[in-house]
């Protein structure tokens, strides 16, 4: 019987350790993108969605599949294709024939998981993409008059590519105010790519071991929630959220209120995450970037003079300067 | 570590918060109210300004009260103190405690014990530097500097600064002492009066009330001595005509002991007023003057001789004024040079007054009844300081300050005063320059 399951799962503390050694564990399959398995982690933590951006080849897949191999999580992947179909997602009802006569019987699809990884996300058509909404947001499929639960922990890992826009459709804002991170997976340096190649190319596969199972996951995401927040930092979250918004000049929308919802359970995580029980103004300053890139769209201005969402952030960060 | 004693941490750290905070705001303010000091030096160097000294003092004083002040209203409160300890590298450990300090459950509980660990094994993170910066600090120590330089370096503008203020505090004073004589005529009880009395009261009011106004209009010390010498001799004036009105009443007794003896209070205080300052204007620095006095022309200064203080004329102190003998009463005492100088007969002569000294105008104090005849002072060919004459009550009395104005020939005087300026001349009365051209306008008759 796990530690965990003695009573483990009510100490802050030792949850904090065990997922710090999930980190660890993931990071003996991943090879460097430290960052982006400290966002994903993050996003575990607090039931977020995660939309990962970046080139093909970068381990997006295989971070997954070890999360869900260190969690003990199902895993599921979707191949986004102009014409996958929200049935090949959500799953469909098929007549079922047997000695009582013939009935629908629901068929699941690869939705119900408990990691699904939707990948090149923008390659499949809006309705098709839609069909992901109600499951991120609200944990349930609805196909015909049923609605169907899905099991908890639920996240979806998105991914798409950042150069092919030929035959993509963009995500809509509605949908990618859903994600809680837009992470942006940049190209490995060269002593990471070596790892990577020695790692790939080896005789040898590391052997990923789990650390905590879905119990686990969910004790900790519900310490995270209780982690207090002093008030000059919740105003300065808040400061940060509104700055989208007042009258900035590279800002067409600013950020929804889920934004600051979401920074909010985010910079706790992060706390939580480095073995503290309060939120920093630098926790807030670093999840600004992932929580707001993807809520915020930039103006005419901004595009022409190219700036990104990261230099607006950036700038705001700055203008509300705390450390 | 108890929450008492976090608590008391913060409020220590809360304590030399805002004691930096206002050693900051005062360096600060001070450096403005040093510039502003330095201001008005500077000005005090180009235009006369007396109180720069004092403005300099109160800009200083202004700039400790708004260092207080706005320390006091931006003054750290304990939150703000938490997050200042904070800072120090403690990630909001301590601000998140203190705002949780009464609240219960398990996290927060297990964060505050952790922020109390984390203070206690690391108190010497937190240093608040109680001085304000070492630049700011030095800007203020060479604004002082500058300003004591300033302050103490001596020029020009600032002694005439200050001999203007003298000038104006005397002539306050005097202001304020011809104040109270009005008010003490004024509520003399005039119906007992005979109308002629009441309008020689009247005049003396107005006369007074005349000196007044020149103590207003005195710029300089010169002009301040001149209204001094006017004042005494009016004191002298009028000390006399109100104890011949006060010994007129009680011998006719038609009025009140109580009025009379007012006046005659009245005039011995004028007389005793005129005396003084007499006493006090001649300082005996004009014995060896005494030349002047054989110019008799001081005989108006004879009058004075007769006052209460006549025997003050004998000090002949003012003999320096001989020339100028159109100067009251002080100059009689020209007469009282007499004794002293050459002119020992011309002493008597101060006692009969009426001498001829009314000065040809050679005194460098501007009076505005010196020797003009009343029927000619509006004559545009007069010059010089005939200025406000029509402010002048000896002019608008149709009457001279000690003698009637008359108009006669110059053929009449001008062999008289031929011989005086050529006197003068030889007494080396006049500058340098000037003999010749004196000797030439006089020529010019002949």
């Amino acid at each position: 019987m796990s530690e965990w399951e003695n009573g483990g799962l009510q100490d802050p503390a030792y949850m904090a350790q065990r997922i710090a050694a999930c980190e660890k564990e993931i990071q003996k399959g991943i090879i460097g993108q430290r960052e982006v398995i400290r966002e994903v982690m993050l996003a575990m933590l607090t039931g977020g969605n995660v939309l990962l951006e970046g080139m093909p080849g970068l381990g997006k897949t295989r971070l997954v599949s070890t999360i869900g191999r260190v969690f003990d999580l199902s895993f599921k992947r979707i191949q986004f294709t102009p014409d996958l179909m929200p049935s090949d997602v959500t799953g469909t009802n098929i007549i079922i024939r047997n000695e009582q006569g013939s009935a629908f019987s629901f068929e699941r699809g690869p939705i119900f998981a408990n990691l699904v990884l939707a990948d090149e996300i923008n390659r499949a058509t809006p309705k098709t993409q839609s069909a992901l909404l109600e499951a991120m947001q609200e944990h349930t499929v609805t196909v015909g008059n049923d609605s169907h639960a899905l099991e908890e922990p639920f996240f979806v890992l998105a991914t798409q590519n950042p150069i092919e826009n030929e035959g993509t459709y963009p995500l809509p804002e509605a949908q990618l105010d859903r994600f809680m991170f837009k992470i942006l997976v940049r190209f490995p340096g060269r002593e990471e790519l070596k790892g990577i190649v020695a790692l790939t190319e080896g005789s040898q596969e590391p052997v990923i071991t789990e650390q905590l199972d879905r119990r686990g996951l969910m004790a900790a995401r519900a310490l995270v929630n209780q982690i207090p927040i002093a008030d000059a930092v919740m105003d300065y979250l808040l400061d940060i959220v509104m700055d989208t918004h007042a009258g900035n000049p590279y800002i067409r929308e600013g950020a929804s209120p889920r934004a600051a919802q979401a920074l909010i359970r985010a910079s706790r995580a992060k706390a939580f995450l480095e073995g503290r029980f309060n939120v920093s103004f630098q926790d807030v300053k670093d999840m600004a970037f992932p929580v707001l890139r993807h809520r915020i769209i930039l103006s005419f201005d901004a595009v022409s003079e190219g700036i990104s969402e990261d230099d607006v952030i950036e700038k705001i960060l700055e203008e509300n300067k705390k450390v | 570590m108890e929450r008492k004693e976090f608590v008391r941490a913060i409020e220590a750290c809360r304590f030399r918060v805002n004691l930096a905070g206002f050693l900051g705001k005062l360096a600060a303010a001070l450096c403005v109210g040093a510039a502003a000091g330095i201001f008005f030096q500077t000005v005090s160097f180009v235009v006369p300004f007396y109180y720069a000294g004092l403005y300099t003092i109160l800009a200083l004083v202004l700039a400790v009260l708004t260092a207080s002040v706005a320390a006091y209203a931006g003054r750290t409160g304990m939150e703000q103190a938490a997050l200042v300890m904070d800072s120090f590298g403690f990630d909001e450990r301590i601000v998140t405690a203190y705002g949780n300090l009464e609240k219960e459950g398990a996290m927060v509980e297990l964060q505050r014990a952790d922020a109390m660990r984390q203070l206690q094994a690391h108190p010497d993170k937190i240093r608040i530097t109680l001085l304000p910066p070492w630049k700011r600090i030095g800007s203020l120590a060479a604004l002082f500097a500058a300003l004591l330089v300033l302050s103490l370096l001596p020029s020009e503008t600032k002694e005439r600064a200050e001999e203007a203020h003298s000038v104006r505090e005397e002539a306050k004073e005097k202001e304020e002492e011809i104040e109270e004589l009005v008010e003490a005529l004024e509520q003399l009880e005039q119906e007992e009066l005979a109308p002629e009395q009441q309008a020689l009261l009247q005049e003396m009011i107005e006369s007074l009330q005349a000196s007044q106004a020149e103590y207003q209009q005195a710029a300089s010390s010169d002009m301040v001595r001149a209204a001094t010498e006017k004042l005494n001799y009016r004191y002298e004036d009028m000390g006399s005509q109100l104890a011949g009105l006060a010994q007129s009443l009680q011998n006719g007794a038609a009025v009140s002991s109580v009025t009379a003896e007012s006046l005659q209070a009245l005039a011995e205080k004028m007389q005793g007023m005129g005396g003084t300052q007499l006493a006090q204007g001649t300082a005996g620095q004009s014995g060896d003057k005494g030349s002047n006095g054989k110019n008799g022309q001081n005989g108006n200064g004879g009058q004075n001789g007769q006052g209460a203080n006549g025997q003050n004329g004998g000090s002949g102190q003012n003999g320096q004024n001989g020339q100028s003998g159109n100067s009251g009463g002080g100059d009689g005492d020209g007469g009282g040079d007499g004794d002293s100088g050459s002119n020992g007969g011309s002493g008597q002569s101060g006692d009969s007054g009426s001498g001829r000294g009314t000065g040809t105008g050679t005194s460098s104090t501007p009076h505005d009844y010196v020797s003009i005849p009343n029927d000619i002072a509006d004559s545009g060919n007069l010059t010089g300081n005939a200025v406000d004459h029509d402010a002048s009550e000896y002019f608008r009395g149709q009457n001279g300050l000690s003698w009637e104005g008359t108009h006669m020939s110059h053929e009449a005087v001008i062999g008289s005063y031929e011989q005086n300026a050529y006197e003068g001349i030889a007494a080396g009365k006049y500058p340098s320059g000037m003999e010749e051209i004196i000797k030439a306008y006089f020529s010019n008759f002949d």
